[in-house]
C-alpha cells in the first residue's frame, strides 16, 4: 500500500527544486495554493520558470520575494480588490524579472497541449497584435534558458490548407505542479469540487505533483464516487493535509475569499517595505500551516465557510 | 420613499450596455461594469440571452455580484463548470460553425479609431511606466467574437496609436483584419463610455460619435477624445428608467460593490 501522506514542510523539502518550470492550480482568486507558497517562502527554493495561467496573489508573492526568474503572464490580478498584482507590476516597471506575454486562450491551451504531450500546438489567436509582434524575452536571453524555447512562437502553413498561416506556440515541459484540492487520499487520488480549471492538465503535465487538501479521506471513500474523482494516484507524488490552504482565496464548497485580508495584501504590496511587513507578517513568523491559521482565528474562518445553496459567504469586515 | 431618478453615470452605462442585448445572443461578461450590464439584460431586455464567462463557467445567473470570473457566485449559479480550454473551443467554434449569437463585453487602457485594445501596458512594452494585466481572455475574445468595448472616456486613453494592441479591433480599417489572418466578420460593433456610445462606420471602420447622455454634450465628448471623431450621426440617448434603477439598486449589486448609490 502506498502511502503519498507528508507534512507540508517535508513535500516541499523532497518535491520543490530550485529553478523548475512551474504551474500552480485555480484562477486568480479562486482555489489558489497558498499555503504551498508561504512554505516556498519558507524554505527558500527560487528562480522559478513560472506557467501561472491566470495568476492572482500567489505568484504576486513568489514574484515579490524575488523567487521567479521568468514569468509566462498572461494575466496577472486579485480581481475585484487588486486590478493588476502590484509585486507583477513592480518587479516589470523596475525592470527586476524576465517576463513574457501570451493570451489567456494561448496560455491555457499551452498547458492543455503539454497535458496531451503535443510538440507544439497551432492557434488561431494572438494574430495581428503585438502579443506576436513584441517579444518579453528575446531570442539571445532564451538562449541562456535550458527551460524556454528560443522563439516565442513561429508563423506556421497550416498543411491541410495551403496558404493559411498560423501561429505555432511552444509546448511547456513542466517540473512541478502544485495544486489545492477539496479531497484527496492516501494513495493520492484526487477531488476537485466545481471547476477544475487547468489543474488537471498540470496534474498529467508536471514532472512532480503536490495536492494540498481539506479533507484527507480513505482510499476505499474516495473510491466510492469515481465519477468525481478528478486525478488518479498515478499522477500525484504527495499529498499533503491542509484545511484552509487556499485562504485568502475561495475553496468551492468549503469557504469564500477572505476579502479583508486580500485588501491588506492589497495595500501592502505597494510598497517594497509594506510588502516586508506583511510577508513577515503572515509568511515567515511562523513555523508552519497550523500557527498561521491559529493566528487568524477561528471565528474569521468559520465566518468564510459557504452557505449551503449559496455557494458564498455572508462575511463582513470588522469580524475577526 | 427611495429616488430612483438621480442614476448614476455609472448606471447609465449599465442600462446602455443591457440595452443592446437580445434574446438568443450569448453574452461573454467579465465582472464589474459588464456584469451588471448583463444581469440586468438577463432580468429586464433579454431575458432568454445566456451569460457565460471566460473561465468555463457557462449559463451564468449569479444572485450575489461576483468579483472575478472564476468566483463561487458565478459557479454556483451556473449550468455547466467546463474547464476555460473548452470555453476557448466553444468561443472558436461559433466563428467556425457560422453562428452569430455571441457578443462580449471587453475593456482595456487605451483604444484607439479602429477599436483597437491595449490592456498590457504604457510606455515601451519592455520597459513600461506602467504595466497592466496583460490579455487575460480579451485577445481570444476580440479575435472571434463581436464586441461592445467598455472604456473611461479620457484623452490618454481615445488614442491616434496606441501603446500596445492587446487586442484586436478593426486593425488599420478595410480589410484590415483579413490581411492579418482574423475573422473579417467578427470585431467591434460599439464602444460605451461613461459620456457616450460610438459605434464603427460600415465603410471605414472609424470610430463615429452615435449617442451621448442626457448629462454629457458631443463638446465634451470630442474635447475628451484624442483623435477626430466624425459627431453628424450623434443622437440623444434616453435616460434609464427608474424601475431599471431600483433594480439595480435593490436586487443586482445592494452591496454597492460596483456601483455607488448617491447620498
Amino acid at each position: 500500500m502506498i502511502n503519498k501522506v507528508y507534512t507540508l514542510k517535508e513535500a516541499v523539502e523532497k518535491f520543490v527544486k530550485n529553478g523548475d518550470q512551474l504551474a500552480m492550480g485555480g484562477f486568480t482568486t479562486n482555489r489558489k495554493p497558498y499555503a504551498l507558497v508561504s512554505e516556498i517562502l519558507r524554505q527558500g527554493q527560487t528562480d522559478f520558470i513560472g506557467q501561472p495561467g491566470p495568476g492572482g496573489g500567489d505568484w504576486d508573492m513568489l514574484i515579490g520575494e524575488g523567487r521567479v526568474k521568468a514569468y509566462i503572464n498572461c494575466y496577472t490580478a486579485n480581481s475585484g480588490v487588486t486590478n493588476v498584482s502590484r509585486r507583477f507590476r513592480n518587479a516589470i516597471e523596475q525592470g527586476k524579472m524576465l517576463f513574457e506575454d501570451y493570451s489567456q486562450d494561448v496560455s491555457m491551451l499551452m498547458l492543455h497541449a503539454s497535458s496531451l504531450g503535443l510538440p507544439y500546438l497551432p492557434v488561431r489567436l494572438m494574430m495581428g497584435t503585438d502579443l506576436v509582434d513584441k517579444w518579453g524575452i528575446s531570442k539571445e536571453v532564451r538562449k541562456t534558458i535550458d527551460k524556454l524555447p528560443d522563439e516565442k512562437f513561429s508563423y506556421v502553413e497550416n498543411p491541410f490548407n495551403p496558404g493559411e498561416t498560423v501561429v505555432a506556440v511552444p509546448v511547456p515541459r513542466l517540473d512541478l505542479a502544485l495544486i489545492h484540492a477539496q479531497k484527496a487520499s492516501p494513495d493520492g487520488t484526487v477531488t476537485i469540487e466545481g471547476n477544475e480549471f487547468h489543474d488537471v492538465d498540470i496534474a498529467i503535465a508536471a514532472k512532480r505533483v503536490i495536492v494540498t487538501c481539506e479533507e484527507l479521506i480513505s482510499n476505499e471513500e474516495i473510491r466510492k464516487d469515481p465519477e468525481s474523482v478528478s486525478i488518479p494516484s498515478m499522477c500525484v507524488d504527495a499529498v499533503v493535509h491542509v484545511p484552509f490552504g487556499a485562504h485568502p482565496s475561495q475553496c468551492y464548497n468549503y469557504y469564500d475569499y477572505d476579502n479583508p485580508f486580500m485588501k491588506e495584501y492589497d495595500v501592502a504590496s505597494k510598497t517594497d517595505e509594506a510588502f516586508e511587513g506583511f510577508v513577515n507578517k503572515w509568511v515567515y513568523k511562523y513555523e508552519d500551516h497550523e500557527s498561521y491559521i491559529e493566528e487568524l482565528g477561528a471565528n474569521r474562518l468559520i465566518n468564510l465557510r459557504v452557505i449551503p445553496g449559496l455557494g458564498y459567504s455572508h462575511f463582513k469586515e470588522g469580524v475577526k | 420613499m427611495a429616488d430612483y431618478t438621480n442614476y448614476t453615470i455609472q448606471e447609465m452605462q449599465a442600462v446602455t450596455i443591457a440595452r443592446q442585448i437580445k434574446n438568443g445572443q450569448v453574452v461573454t461578461v467579465g465582472t464589474g461594469l459588464p456584469l451588471i450590464g448583463a444581469s440586468l439584460a438577463k432580468r429586464v431586455y433579454a431575458p432568454g440571452c445566456n451569460l457565460v464567462v471566460e473561465s468555463g463557467l457557462m449559463d451564468c445567473a449569479p444572485i450575489e455580484v461576483p468579483r472575478s470570473v472564476g468566483d463561487n457566485r458565478l459557479m454556483r449559479h451556473c449550468s455547466t463548470q467546463w474547464p476555460n480550454v473548452r470555453f476557448i473551443g466553444f468561443e472558436t467554434n461559433e466563428w467556425l460553425n457560422g453562428n452569430d449569437r455571441l457578443v462580449a463585453f471587453i475593456g482595456g487602457a487605451q483604444i484607439d479609431p479602429y477599436g483597437n485594445l491595449n490592456s498590457t501596458c504604457i510606455g515601451d512594452y519592455n520597459n513600461p511606466k506602467t504595466r497592466f494585466t496583460g490579455s487575460g481572455g480579451a485577445n481570444g475574445i476580440a479575435t472571434y467574437t463581436n464586441t461592445i468595448i467598455m472604456m473611461q472616456h479620457e484623452k490618454r486613453r481615445f488614442m491616434k496609436k496606441i501603446d500596445y494592441v492587446t487586442s484586436p479591433g478593426w486593425m488599420d480599417g478595410p480589410g484590415g483584419r483579413e490581411k492579418k489572418g482574423l475573422p473579417g466578420n467578427r470585431g467591434p460593433i460599439m464602444v460605451v463610455t461613461d459620456l457616450g456610445v460610438m459605434k464603427f462606420d460600415e465603410e471605414t471602420k472609424r470610430m463615429y460619435l452615435s449617442g451621448y447622455y442626457p448629462n454629457s454634450s458631443i463638446e465634451e465628448i470630442v474635447e475628451k477624445t484624442g483623435f477626430d471623431i466624425d459627431v453628424s450621426r450623434a443622437e440623444l440617448l434616453k435616460a434609464p428608467e427608474p424601475e431599471v434603477i431600483k433594480m439595480i439598486r435593490e436586487e443586482i449589486d445592494p452591496g454597492q460593490a460596483f456601483i455607488k448609490v448617491p447620498k
